[in-house]
């Protein structure tokens, strides 16, 4: 399941999915600006069906951020 | 299905639409973040091939964008304008605090916001003449006043409500605003799910960007009629579609249609579909049954709603589906892309789908009850304004089909036109007739000269215009009123007369109409004193029907254009009366 994230992220930000690892962040994501952020944590909760609070979603700096918070959303 | 904006955003950036013909320029201006709405709208427009530019106002510019004539938003100079304004910005800080105010107060603010509406509106029309869509505000289901709110004088709610009917006031009064109930779209989707808290206090985001696609397809509700991509008949299939069960099968007495669940959802269906056909939608039927079997059902099963006359066309055999609709398509006269297919059958909707992809084939779910939400939730039927000729298009569809029985009577084509009594008669471009003008020059695609594309707007300015003569022609004949169904447009310039429009209504194609009309423009223009007509010929894939009618009525070509010279006696066609009004 949390292997879907690489995959959405590739898709937000319309790169491939090889391009995307736990290191990924806004730093080397071009199109990864902060409206697209939002648009991403759209995705992510609508196919983990789950709901991040503000922090939760602030405190992303990276693909790996995003996994532990899915985590703590027992998502695995 | 709807995609999400995710998939539209990546749509959106490799749309191939240089070649579309349609062309649409869309402006977005409003009061809070709505990124990724003009990459749906985007997306969406190429589904229907048209090219769409878009101007997207800096957030919250609204304001200074309107008022301000030099701004980008007039140099893009939009054929059609979203103004979205959410109440939390427009009221600002009484928002939270209506209740400390007095009720004068309240009262005080509401006008004076209702007449800064109007004042931007104002400014809109002095400086653009297209469509303004203007989105009106939603009302919070709560109240600072609780369950007293309804108590109280001028209240919260009241003071919105009120703002929202002084722009509903304001757009029946002008021709180019139209209000969209976005408190509306609130309701059907509902405020929980629309309005996420984090979303706003993360980027002032007022519609959650997973109902953004569904806020867009709403706005494509005036798209679609701005550009002409509206539809306007349903093609529909018997057997579980209008009634459940199988005729052939069940017999007369064994189908569902009214008493049971799934029955009253038929019934209920069919009133729908009947009160779209009172408001002009063309309704036809397209099913692989036995005929007898079917027109037994239609015409004496006491809970069929639909009667036999509400029909444009009646296809009841074993052919395949998709020739049925092609020849319905033919017989009516509309375009492929006019139609709506209602099938409960796959394989059939597929067979539909692949053959004619213009088609719009509905997608439906085994159970009936959601055969009418799906109806009423398409924003297909949309139209501008309904023109008389909409409202009796039903009723013209079936004096349609006594003609034709009456044409396969009489042995040839000219006793037919004779014996059918036609009178033409033309009329000069006025207000009451601006919309219908426009509609025609929007809708018609095959007698068409040029198929230049006018909104309501471009004719008023032509109707104004001392070098143009904007005329039309109502067609009578025995078998009843066709409406408005000619349009001429003429540019003067002294000794000659150039025609930039000239269109026939596919209702009245094939009575030689044509020549009636063009014989009073060159008895006119004689009069007069002017010495030379010319016309242009632009090919489409569609205009084929008018291609010979320049040729065929005495122009020639010279260069580009073709000409006529008025030296020359004028013949009018002797089957039909014209009349000038």
């Amino acid at each position: 399941m949390i292997d879907d994230v690489n995959e959405i992220v590739a898709k937000v930000f319309s790169i491939s999915e090889s391009q995307v690892n736990d290191e990924s962040s806004p730093e080397n994501i071009e199109s990864w600006d902060s409206f697209n952020g939002l648009v991403l944590v759209d995705e992510l909760e609508n196919h983990f069906k789950v709901k991040f609070t503000i922090s939760e979603i602030t405190d992303v700096k990276n693909v790996a951020d995003i996994k532990r918070h899915l985590k703590n959303h027992n998502v695995s | 299905m709807e995609k999400t904006l995710s998939e539209y955003i990546s749509l959106s950036k490799n749309i191939e639409d240089v070649n579309f013909d349609k062309k649409l320029k869309v402006a977005i201006l409003s009061s809070f973040t709505l990124n990724g709405l003009s990459e749906i709208l985007h997306v969406k427009c190429s589904e229907l091939g048209i090219r769409y530019q878009s101007y997207v106002a800096g957030y919250n510019q609204y304001n200074q964008e309107l008022l301000d004539t030099e701004s980008q938003y007039y140099k893009f100079s939009p054929d059609v304008t979203f103004l979205l304004i959410d109440i939390r910005n427009f009221l600002g800080e009484n928002f939270h605090f209506p209740y400390d105010m007095s009720d004068d107060q309240r009262k005080s603010l509401v006008n004076e916001k209702i007449n800064h509406l109007e004042n931007i509106i104002k400014n809109f029309e002095k400086n653009l003449n297209t469509k303004l869509i203007i989105a009106n505000f939603n009302i919070p289901s709560y109240s600072p006043n609780g369950i007293i709110e309804t108590k109280s004088n001028f209240g919260f709610h009241e003071m919105i409500e009120e703002i929202n009917k002084s722009l509903r006031d304001i757009s029946k009064k002008q021709n180019s605003v139209y209000v969209y109930d976005f408190n509306q779209f609130i309701s059907k989707h509902g405020e929980k799910n629309v309005f996420d808290y984090r979303q706003f206090h993360l980027g002032d985001i007022q519609i959650a960007l997973n109902f953004l696609p569904y806020f867009a397809y709403d706005l494509m509700g005036y798209i679609k009629p701005i550009s002409g991509t509206n539809r306007k008949c349903i093609v529909l299939d018997l057997d579980n579609t209008l009634w459940g069960g199988i005729v052939g099968e069940d017999g007369f007495d064994g189908i569902e249609l009214g008493h049971s669940a799934n029955g009253k959802a038929f019934v209920d269906f069919q009133k729908e579909l009947l009160s779209m056909w009172n408001q002009g939608i063309i309704l036809a039927i397209n099913s692989k049954n036995n005929l007898d079997d079917a027109m037994k059902v239609i015409k004496e099963h006491p809970n069929m709603i639909l009667k036999e006359k509400n029909f444009a066309s009646v296809k009841i055999n074993w052919n395949d589906k998709a020739q049925n609709l092609k020849q319905i398509s033919d017989e009516i006269n509309i375009g492929l892309n006019s139609i709506v297919f209602f099938d409960d059958d796959k394989l059939n909707r597929e067979r539909i789908k692949q053959e004619f992809p213009e088609v719009l084939t509905i997608e439906l779910p085994d159970d009936p009850s959601q055969f009418l939400p799906i109806l009423k939730d398409l924003n297909d039927f949309n139209v501008l304004q309904r023109t008389k000729e909409d409202v009796e298009r039903g009723q013209m569809y079936a004096q349609q089909r006594e003609r034709n029985e009456f044409e396969k009577s009489v042995s040839n084509l000219d006793d037919f036109l004779d014996q059918l009594d036609i009178q033409v008669k033309m009329k000069k471009s006025n207000e009451f007739l601006i919309p219908r003008i426009s509609q025609l020059t929007l809708k018609t695609n095959q007698f068409n000269l040029t198929t230049k594309r006018y909104q309501e707007e471009e004719i008023r300015n032509f109707t104004n215009n001392g070098d143009f003569i904007v005329g039309c022609a109502q067609v009578i004949d025995k078998f009843g009123d066709n409406g408005i169904t000619g349009v001429y447009i003429i540019n003067k310039q002294d000794k000659l007369w150039n025609i930039d429009t000239f269109l026939l209504s596919c209702r009245i194609m094939g009575r030689g109409v044509e020549n009636g009309i063009l014989s009073q423009i060159l008895i006119d223009a004689k009069k007069n004193g002017v010495e030379e007509i010319h016309a242009n010929f632009i090919p489409t894939q569609k205009n084929k029907p008018a291609e010979n009618f320049l040729s065929d009525s005495g122009f020639k070509k010279e260069g580009d254009s073709w000409i006529y010279k008025l030296n020359n006696e004028i013949k009018l066609p002797k089957h039909l009366k014209v009349e000038i009004e």
